[in-house]
């Protein structure tokens, strides 16, 4: 099992190792001189030429790549010409945003898809089989920032029930901590400021997880058919329990488990998504962030986002991988034959 | 308790797809079964032993059972839900033939066993000291500890006393076995059978015992019942029926028995052979 | 028996479906071609005097902000659209397979490497690589499509990898080298055609992908340059407008929407009837 995690955390690391080469190589791909993108648009010849010695451009290709990594393990994931920042700071910021809309929207596709997708293994019939293939490739055709327009124009422009962008309302903003808000206004006692951190969060969030929802559906479902159909669900009833019980006892920590992979999974389209949905809602998070970037032709700030959501998935995939070791004993066990 | 009648009575069943116009199931099946008594009902794979042992107590919902099936004087064909769930487990209980499968790989063994209790409301604590207790009982060693393990932890013949640890905690009257021994190793499925009979004398339980092998019957059963497509095709006392089997079914499948005294080199029949037999005989 | 016969009901009822999908697919493929020509006004000509006026008898589906015709502005963008998924899907799976046949034809350690670093690319989310390899470039169309392509290769490259794999083990493949064909010849004639069938099964679902993808990236920022008439670029140039003319982003949204939708449709349906290994239902 040590060994498993071992072998589990390497391979995080190698590939997060292998996300940063990357990065590297896309600096490569600037056409003309990547000081003077580095530098910004307004830059002098002497801020151009500060930048080449920054990024050590003037010297060989291996060095620079040394230099990169060097630079990376201190945390410098490069230098903002835009905020004239550096773009961990600015990441600092804008990464808990993006994060704490993905696992709402997360929770949220739970808390529905779980329920939806077991009626519909308890109905199952040809009717439900077409209407769940018709959902799923509906979810997978909306384009999410179109979704996040219409929603925005219904629930917010036209019913007023939401606010219509931002994170907070004019005052309410809780005293940064995390940078989460949901967290930041329950750390500052506020239950005025969660909920209107809440309330900026639902349009999102519905959003975010429309796409997915319809994934997670049609997985619940077939994961509980095919619990359903064992002999351990026969021989639950042939104990005498309920259907109820049966679902709730026996078919959900199965459901459960498998949605936790494909969640794993989807967290990377989740990502991609987040960054969409934000820049509709206005949300200050790193979608807005490089939304705002890629409009000032900050492209280094742009790259700098990108490595930072590489590699958070990639240790996202590793949390996942470990959180299914501690709690499905199959897993456990065959990788203990494994390993 | 219905003074005098039998503890099982099934009268003309009949199990059929829903929603087909197929061919029934299964047809006709009429026995009994007294309290304390052990009926095998025996029958080649697919003769339908296993749709019929579902049917007692309706498991299969994709079908539709007619008939009549009396339990302990209660009519079971047409009960309400709730009725049927108490009969199951605490009336009725049923062993699969793979008890590789029959238990959920991601729930604690414990859990599984005490779970007719606690349904029924029995204090969690109790129910699991009664569930300990039953493993226990059926020789599963060390119990208190290995209750806590997932099922991966045993082997085939341990699990098979585990599912019977499930099916008997809850106090049944009648255990349906369908196919026991199958999916388990010849050392093995001795201990079970063993075990099955043990259980049956200590606790006066009835045993339905389910098989496609006649070999296993002789020293368990009282009776045996033989199946065949669907129909039931006699029902006799075990030593009689050894003895001198009326139908060429049975004969055919006592034929297919492998015996320590047939003389070497000597070929197995086939039920199919006994067929033909009386095919031809039918013919001339 | 009962299993089989809800299939065929389920088949059945898909029908339809399938046959609006292709209907779809083949109008959208209609209209990449003449488009340009049944467009009502110039879709590029701006006017302050029409800006923003809602859909009406003059302008079917309303103007944007600087006055040019929404529907007109979506019949050109149906041949770009089109072009570019459709590019990104036929080039990605050509530069996959290509990768993976290398690997297959390579010694261990080097199919070993390959496939490693295969798997780097896929450690990021295809929208986040595509984006930084389309931001590094600068915005146009054609970097659009580079980075679609680099962000989209490795998946193939591992899916024709696998299919490859079994195919090799396969009874008629070890039959044929038993005849003396080298393991080269048995790989190009046997392994690879076998293993791109797996390919073309689910090219229709990689286009739809492929449109919300490229959509999402002009919605950001990094796609067609502005004038062009990019239906992702044209929900962007809406954003702003939602309180006050929802039209703006709401039909290029809707094109998008549907084209995805139709090529994904037509895509499940190609693969329940082409792949014999896709159990119906
Ligand atoms: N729910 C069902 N739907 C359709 N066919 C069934 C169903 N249950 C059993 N059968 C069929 O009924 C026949 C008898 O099966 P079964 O009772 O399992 O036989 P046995 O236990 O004697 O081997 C088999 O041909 C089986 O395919
Ligand atoms: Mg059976």
């Amino acid at each position: 099992m040590t060994r498993f995690v071992l072998r589990r955390v390497g391979l995080a690391v190698l590939t997060v190792w292998g996300v940063a080469t990357l990065v590297f190589l896309m600096t490569k791909l600037i056409p003309g001189d990547a000081a003077r993108v580095a530098a910004g648009r307004t830059a002098t010849a002497e801020q151009i030429e500060a930048a080449r010695q920054r990024l050590g451009l003037d010297r060989p290709m291996v060095e620079q790549y040394l230099h990169y990594l060097g630079g990376l393990l201190h945390g410098d994931l490069g230098w903002s010409a835009s905020t004239k920042q550096p773009v961990a700071v600015d990441l600092q910021v804008a990464f808990p945003v993006t994060l704490q809309l993905v696992l709402v929207a997360m929770v949220f596709t739970v808390v529905v898809a779980i329920p939806l997708g077991t009626f519909a293994a308890l109905r199952h019939g040809s009717a439900a089989d077409a209407a769940t293939r018709l959902v799923a490739i509906l979810g997978g055709g909306v384009p999410v920032f179109w979704l996040a327009l219409v929603l925005q124009w219904l629930f917010a422009v036209r019913l007023g029930w939401t606010p219509i962008s931002g994170a907070n309302g004019y005052g309410l903003d809780p005293p940064v901590v995390t940078g989460a808000t949901l967290v930041d206004s329950l750390l500052a006692g506020s239950p005025q400021m969660f909920a209107d951190s809440a309330a900026h969060l639902v349009l999102p969030a519905l959003a975010l997880s429309a796409p997915f929802l319809a994934v997670v559906v049609r997985n619940v479902r077939s994961t509980m058919l095919g619990v359903l159909g064992t002999d351990y669900a026969s021989f639950a009833v042939a104990k005498g329990v309920t259907t109820w019980r049966l679902v709730v006892r026996h078919a959900l920590p199965a459901a459960a488990s498998s949605t936790l992979t494909i969640l794993g999974m989807q967290l990377g389209f989740m990502l991609g998504a987040a960054l969409l949905v934000e820049a509709v809602f206005a949300m200050p998070g790193l979608g807005t962030y490089l939304y705002t970037a890629i409009l000032n032709q900050d492209t280094f700030a742009v790259l700098g986002g990108v490595l930072v959501t590489g590699a958070v998935f990639v240790l996202a995939g590793l949390v996942v991988d470990l959180i299914q070791m501690a709690i499905d004993p199959r897993v456990r066990s065959s990788h203990l034959a494994h390993a | 308790m219905s003074a005098g009648g039998p503890l099982l009575e099934v009268r003309d069943l009949a199990v059929r797809v829903r929603e087909s116009e197929g061919p029934r199931l299964v047809r006709d099946v009429s026995f009994e079964i007294a309290a304390g008594e052990r009926l095998a009902l025996v029958g080649e794979s697919g003769s339908g032993k296993s749709t019929v042992a579902k049917a007692l107590v309706q498991l299969d919902r994709t079908v539709e059972v007619s008939g009549s099936v009396r339990f302990d004087g209660r009519e079971l064909v047409g009960a309400r839900p709730g009725d049927l769930r108490r009969v199951r487990g605490s009336g009725i209980a049923m062993i699969f033939q793979d008890p590789m499968t029959a238990l959920n790989p991601v729930r604690r063994v414990l859990d599984q066993v005490a779970e007719p209790l606690v349904i029924r409301g029995v204090p969690r604590r109790e129910a699991r000291r009664l569930a300990v207790a039953m493993l226990d009982r059926l020789g599963v060693a060390d119990a208190a500890r290995r209750a806590h393990d997932y099922p991966t932890a045993f082997s085939g013949g341990m699990r098979q006393r585990v599912v019977m640890a499930a099916a008997l905690v809850g106090g049944p009257r009648l255990l349906v076995a369908d196919e026991p021994t199958t999916a388990l190793d010849v050392r093995v499925q001795e201990q079970v059978l063993d075990l099955i009979e043990e259980q049956s004398r200590e606790l006066g339980l009835a045993v339905l015992l389910i098989t496609h092998d006649l070999g296993i019957v002789a020293g368990l059963a009282d009776r045996v019942a033989v199946m065949r497509s669907g129909a039931l095709v006699e029902t006799r006392p075990v030593d009689e029926l050894f003895a001198d089997p009326h139908h060429p079914y049975t004969r055919g499948l006592l034929e297919s028995v492998p015996r320590i005294d047939a003389a070497p080199g000597q070929r197995l029949r086939t039920v199919a052979d006994a067929v033909d037999d009386t095919r031809e005989s039918a013919d001339a | 028996m009962l299993a089989r016969g809800s299939r065929r009901l389920a088949g059945r009822r898909a029908g339809a479906l399938d046959v609006l999908a292709t209907v779809l697919v083949l109008v959208l493929l209609v209209l990449a071609a003449v488009g340009p020509w049944l467009a009502p006004h110039d879709p590029y000509r701006a006017d302050p005097a029409t800006a923003l006026l809602p859909p009406g008898a003059g302008h079917l589906l309303g103007t944007d902000d600087s006055g040019r015709d929404i529907l007109s502005r979506l019949l050109a963008g149906t041949r770009a659209t089109l072009l570019s998924s459709v590019a990104v899907v036929v080039l990605s799976a050509a530069v996959g397979a290509a990768v993976a046949t290398l690997a297959a034809a390579s010694p261990r350690w080097l199919d070993e490497v390959i496939m490693r670093v295969v798997d780097m690319f896929l450690a990021f989310p295809s929208m986040v690589l595509a984006l930084g390899v389309a931001a590094a470039l600068g915005p146009s169309l054609t970097s659009v499509v580079v980075a679609m392509v680099i962000a989209m290769w490795p998946a193939t490259a591992r899916l024709v990898r696998s299919v490859m794999r079994e195919t090799m083990a396969a009874q008629y493949v070890e039959a044929a080298r038993l005849t003396g064909m080298s393991r080269r010849r048995a790989m190009l004639r046997h392994v690879l055609p076998n293993s791109l069938d797996s390919l073309y099964v689910q090219l229709g679902l990689d286009v739809s992908g492929a449109i919300v993808l490229i959509a999402g990236l002009a919605f950001l920022g990094v796609g067609a340059a502005p004038p062009s008439a990019d239906w992702g670029s044209m929900v962007a140039a809406g954003r702003e407008y939602v309180t006050t003319a929802w039209w703006v982003a709401f039909f290029p949204g809707a094109a998008i929407t549907v084209a995805a939708v139709a090529f994904g449709l037509f895509g499940d349906a190609l693969r329940t009837r082409l792949d014999p290994t896709v159990v119906r239902g």
